[in-house]
């Protein structure tokens, strides 16, 4: 694809939106939690205390996970700047240091928006955490936008 | 069976200015209500420390003048540490909040060493489930706003 090509976007999310294309398994250490958590200046004792009965990671911590892979196999490359645009995070359950995490990681949408300076589209991978007896803990979205040279007639 | 109470954004009123108390329970929510500022500590020793917690170190965030090598006007505080502050915030207000998403859109860099402020406005109670809506923002001293967002936690 060259920089002058229009991205085919439906083209894009009948081959790939839902694709599972990374998947891998972790834990999280409790130390780092809790420097996580002061560094965002929380001061509950249960982000922040390792020792507390009810210790768990801040609410946004699945922001910071990255899949090993930022796109599935065989997605075209684009030509233009590519930005991040933004993070969600849904919580099903709080996570906890030392559990084992699974991360699954799906194109979740493909969408575009126009604006006077051509016409700009956005690529949602969806990361969704499950804990080792297969229950949802939470997912997390990525949001990238490249934004397209406007056509020229 | 009584409807829970839904109130729109556009019938926002202004908050009482006077609230110190953290929030306990849903009744203790007001519509408009403007969560208690909070101001982030954005020193590059904090930044980064959050970065190594985070596995996302990178001088961009570390080495201000590594940063402007790359372009950038400075070391940069990451997004996700913005979103942190703003789940600080809501937690500072109700402790026993539990945040059940916040999506978060990154209009513009916030700079290690420069002062922002983590703002909320209640724009939506749900008296049945318990859930309120929060309007987040990150502003800059000349409150430009750098990060928006909201969020949804249940009290």
């Amino acid at each position: 694809m060259t920089g002058q090509d229009s991205i085919d976007v439906e083209s894009l999310r009948e081959e790939f939106l839902g694709q599972v294309f990374d998947e891998y398994v972790f834990s999280l250490d409790a130390d780092q939690l809790a420097q996580y958590a002061q560094s965002c200046g929380e001061t509950a004792s249960k982000f922040t205390d390792p020792n507390d009965p009810d210790f768990q990671a801040p609410p946004t911590i699945a922001s910071s996970f990255n899949p090993r892979k930022a796109y599935p196999d065989n997605f075209p490359s684009f030509q233009g700047l590519g930005m991040d645009a933004g993070k969600s995070v849904h919580l099903e359950k709080p996570m906890r240091a030392g559990e084992q995490i699974t991360a699954k990681t799906s194109m979740h949408d493909i969408y575009t928006k126009s604006g006077r300076s051509g016409r700009m589209v956005f690529f949602v991978n969806r990361m969704t955490m499950v804990d080792s007896q297969g229950v949802v803990l939470g997912s997390s979205d990525t949001s990238v936008v490249i934004r397209e040279k406007p056509q020229e007639e | 069976m009584d409807h829970p109470i839904r109130v729109s954004s556009s019938e926002r009123n202004h908050k009482k200015s006077d609230k110190d108390m953290a929030v306990e329970k849903i009744s203790d929510v007001e519509f408009g209500e403007v969560l208690p500022a909070f101001t982030p500590d954005t020193s590059l020793e904090n930044v980064k420390k959050f970065v190594s917690a985070a596995g996302w170190d990178s001088p961009r965030f570390t080495d201000h003048e590594a940063a402007k090598e790359q372009g950038l006007p400075a070391a940069l505080v990451p997004g996700i540490m913005s979103q942190g502050f703003l789940s600080a915030m809501i937690h500072h207000w109700a402790p026993n909040a539990e945040i059940k998403m916040i999506d978060t859109v990154f209009r513009a860099p916030c700079l290690v060493d420069d002062q922002y402020n983590i703002n909320g406005v209640v724009t939506d109670i749900d008296t049945e489930k318990g859930s309120v809506e929060i309007d987040l923002t990150v502003t800059n001293s000349a409150n430009e706003t750098r990060v928006f967002g909201t969020a949804n936690i249940l009290i």
